[in-house]
């Protein structure tokens, strides 16, 4: 599959996909914001017809505190079930990451997860390296509550 | 400075009620609405025709929720004072609130005739014009606001996009290089001075000037200027290839390290060498072998490899490649190589690879295949069998596979799509709904159970189905959807209800897609503004080019074209005629129902200017269905695709069946030799020609006659089909 950094173009790709996957969704302005705002942190996934199979959605946090340094987050990331077992959502990761840390001096990245998602926390923590910072209590609009997950990137 | 104009005697105010008037725009600023609110009809009382306060007044309850009362005001007011550029200001804020940017840009015109150096209305012009592709009038528009605030950094940039949109290349050049004169002291690793410089490479690369891009780029990457790694290599790699420079090679290699999953980059060495990506080659195909040898995680050389590969070549890449997918359970294996299957000779050299990986070669040996390869094995055969159509085939390896493991969902989603294709559409539904129940915390498999059952025409099971996963507050699973903008499930939703007989169903959904991408078309406004306070002008020139071509989106050119059908399809007595009288009633009823007026909010909350949506009175879209002017809401939905989709038949035959009753000949025969030029043997433009001739001989036989005076060098005859047009009288 083709990895790349996001086009305009792609926007409507990626929420489709996002909206077979995942059970947080997003209207087109939200994606436009990332895109507008942090072009080169979202990456693509594609197939050979050009059809997104997955993707990163990024951006880097503004409520910086004095003193401290700037880091990215992940706002979403999934993977076609269909196109999984290809290592798709670590190479996704690791260009975004690379970004995050060449063009925003990024000192980590974080994003958060269900608790009940065991998939999900096992690619994050083991294959990705990422560790639980904090339990945000009720973050989901169902009430589940989230992991925070931090990964150091200096 | 321009001298204000004199004040003219109605809008006067005695020095108390002048107080008041200042507060009023206080109170509006902070948004301290219900003070506002109180202060202007402090001064109505004494100046009941005082036009600035009424449209203020009005403006302030339209931030109420009070919408149509206040816009009654603001329509007062400007009436009483056509002068003041605070009532026709407030006129284009309303305006604009409602998305007619038109007429907004019309008053804020206005405004600036009586205020020509006002910045927020010159801001907010600019970005009406840039909504509105008003591209001379933008660059007249930025200039006003550089000449006023020089010292505005985003000045500079707007008036260069402005130019550049204008298709004033040169000028923009100029534009930034005065622009980059002016700054002083630049932080080290400033993002926006990073982007801006990565735009003006960009120009300089548009308008050719490749040496002064390359320079620009490489001093500034050196000093760190522009930090952004991956954009700095793909403008140089792309630059020296144009520039046929020897550098070129190393620089798509440095990129290919840094990525080596982008097929981009691949094309973009390969094209260095002269060789297009896909094109069969030796030396393209010795690259890519070294490349999968020296990047080993990369799938991407090996992938490509196959495609350009023939004979023995091919099989020696092929089957390590399977093998290894086969054995890594990789799902999308045969997604993956199927278009290797044009090649007819790969195909058989891919299925004897898979077929004889499940028999060990040598029969002594007790080594048998792992049994999770021995299942993706299965797996692969049966999309392999069923892609060449041996349904039977396929078939009887999945029930192979299933008694081996009943637990893989991917197996039930195979059987589902083979009895889907073998048109068994409710067994279809229940293999996908016994693949969603082995894993019902995937919403893939609960979104592909949805569209089955839809495709079955279940509409309310697929709605209960992917109710599992939607907002648990939202009105119903589907609500949810269509706020969520997906265009998958509209899709299916409103072809759904179309083949099962509910014309008024699937017209609301095929609506619902429209209004989707009109949404995405507003959804650019706020960013002509952000973009430049950001400096991120790179992608926001391609979100432009983007949105003017927003409505070629496949779902958007089906809905169209469904959507244009009830109206206008030869068939069309069928939709409007079939027993819609009890549903009607019925519907009426729930209107009435749904009429209630929305409350007025006592507390004074802003609820923004946009116009909020009304409720939902035709939730069954009969009324939509029967609507009167259905014939011209077809003819605008169809409008943008005559110049996206000039290649699709089914556009043409719309366009023909809208414009016909719309009474356009001339439109009409456009489309239909559009359509013929395309295929001249297709079925539906035999029964259009058939039509054309009946109305022309009947109603129209006169203008019809004219209009093809008029056109007959579109009716050249050229195929045997025209001797349809040449018996037209």
């Amino acid at each position: 599959m083709n990895v790349r950094p996001i086009r305009v173009d792609d926007l409507t790709g990626m929420q489709a996909c996002n909206l077979q996957n995942l059970p947080e969704n997003y209207t087109m302005r939200y994606y436009l914001y990332h895109a507008m705002s942090w072009p080169s942190l979202s990456y693509v996934a594609e197939d050979h017809k050009g059809r997104i199979v997955g993707y990163i959605l990024a951006k880097m946090c503004a409520e910086v505190a004095e003193g401290e340094e700037p880091h990215g987050h992940v706002t979403s990331i999934s993977v076609l079930r269909s196109y999984r077992r290809l290592g798709l959502a670590k190479k996704l990761m690791i260009q975004s990451q690379q970004a995050m840390c060449a063009i925003y001096n990024a000192s980590y990245v974080s994003l958060h997860v269900r608790k009940s998602n065991r998939a999900a926390l096992g690619l994050y923590r083991d294959t990705l390296g990422f560790t639980v910072k904090d339990i945000e209590k009720k973050y989901y609009a169902d009430g589940e509550d989230a992991y925070a997950m931090h990964l150091p990137l200096k | 400075m321009s001298k204000p104009l004199a004040i003219p005697p109605k809008r006067a105010l005695a020095s108390k009620e002048a107080t008041l008037f200042k507060d009023l725009l206080n109170h509006y600023e902070t948004k301290q609405l219900k003070k506002g609110l109180k202060t202007a009809d402090q001064i109505l009382k004494k100046y009941p025709e005082h036009g600035e306060t009424l449209c203020m007044k009005g403006l302030v309850l339209a931030h109420m929720g009070r919408r149509e009362e206040g816009i009654d005001l603001v329509k007062k007011g400007v009436r009483f004072d056509l002068t003041s550029h605070i009532c026709w200001h407030v006129f284009g804020l309303i305006q604009k609130g409602e998305k007619n940017y038109e007429e907004a840009l019309k008053s804020y015109t206005q405004a600036l005739r009586f205020d020509r150096e006002n910045l927020n209305i010159l801001r907010d012009a600019a970005q009406l014009q840039t909504q509105l592709r008003i591209f001379d009038g933008l660059v007249e528009t930025r200039s006003t606001l550089l000449r006023l605030r020089p010292n505005v950094r985003q000045h500079w940039v707007g008036l260069a996009v402005a130019h550049h949109l204008n298709g004033n290349l040169t000028e923009a050049r100029k534009i930034l290089e005065n622009y980059q004169r002016t700054l002083k002291n630049v932080p080290d690793y400033d993002i926006e001075h990073s982007e801006t410089l990565l735009y003006y490479v960009h120009l300089l690369e548009e308008i050719g000037d490749l040496d002064e891009a390359l320079s620009v780029l490489d001093s500034n990457a050196k000093t760190r200027a522009i930090v952004d790694r991956t954009a700095i290599m793909e403008i140089r790699a792309r630059v020296l290839t144009r520039k046929q420079s020897e550098e070129a090679e190393h620089a798509w290699r440095s990129l290919l390290e840094h990525n080596p999953d982008c097929y981009d980059y691949y094309r973009g060495y390969l094209s260095n060498m002269g060789v297009e990506l896909g094109e069969r080659n030796c030396c393209a195909l010795r690259v890519l072998k070294e490349f999968s040898a020296s990047i080993p995680k990369a799938t991407a050389p090996r992938r490509l490899a196959l495609t350009i590969s023939v004979g023995d070549a091919f099989k020696e890449l092929a089957k390590p490649y399977l093998l290894t997918g086969l054995a890594k359970g990789i799902p999308s294996l045969f997604a993956d190589i199927k278009s290797l299957y044009k090649d007819k000779e790969k195909q058989q050299v891919i299925e004897d690879i898979v077929e004889a990986s499940l028999t060990p070669t040598d029969p002594s040996s007790s080594t048998d295949v792992e049994p999770t390869t021995y299942l993706w094995t299965l797996y692969f055969l049966a999309q392999h069998h069923a892609y060449l159509s041996r349904a039977e085939k396929a078939l009887s390896i999945l029930e192979t596979a299933l008694s081996h493991t009943p637990t893989l969902p991917e197996l039930h989603l195979c059987k589902a799509r083979v009895l889907k294709r073998a048109g068994d559409y409710y067994g279809a539904a229940r293999c996908v709904n016994d693949a969603r129940l082995l894993d019902g915390q995937d919403r893939f498999l609960n979104t592909k159970c949805g569209k089955y059952l839809l495709r079955a025409g279940m509409p309310e099971e697929a709605s209960t189905v992917l109710g599992l996963f939607t907002k648990k507050d939202a009105p119903s699973p589907g609500a949810d959807l269509e706020d969520m903008q997906s265009l998958l499930y509209l899709l299916e939703e409103a072809n759904s209800h179309r083949q099962y007989g509910k014309p008024n169903l699937a017209l609301k959904k095929y609506m619902a897609i429209k209004k989707v991408f009109d949404e995405i078309d507003d959804d650019q406004y706020d960013f002509h503004g952000y973009n430049l306070r950001k400096f991120t002008i790179n992608i926001y020139m391609r979100l432009l080019k983007w949105e003017n071509t927003l409505r070629s989106h496949p779902a958007y050119v089906t809905a169209a074209v469904e959507a244009s059908k009830p109206q206008s399809s030869p068939l069309s007595h069928l939709f409007l005629s079939a027993n819609l009288t009890d549903a009607e009633k019925k519907a009426k009823k729930k209107a009435k129902k749904a009429a209630q007026k929305v409350q007025d909010d006592k507390k004074g909350t802003d609820k923004g200017l946009e116009a909020t949506p009304q409720k939902d009175d035709d939730r069954d879209g009969l009324k939509l269905l029967a609507s009167p002017d259905g014939l011209e809401q077809a003819a605008k939905l169809l409008h943008p695709l005559s110049t996206f989709c000039a290649n699709n038949i089914d556009v043409w035959i719309a366009i023909y069946d809208v414009a016909v009753r719309r009474k356009k000949l001339l439109q009409a025969l456009t489309a239909l030799n559009h359509a013929r030029s395309l295929d001249p043997e297709h079925p539906e433009l035999h029964i259009r020609a058939v039509h054309l001739k009946k109305t022309g001989t009947s109603l129209y036989s006169k203008l019809l006659t004219y209009s093809l005076s008029q056109s007959s060098s579109l009716l050249t005859p050229s195929t045997p089909t025209s001797s349809y047009w040449t018996h037209i009288p």
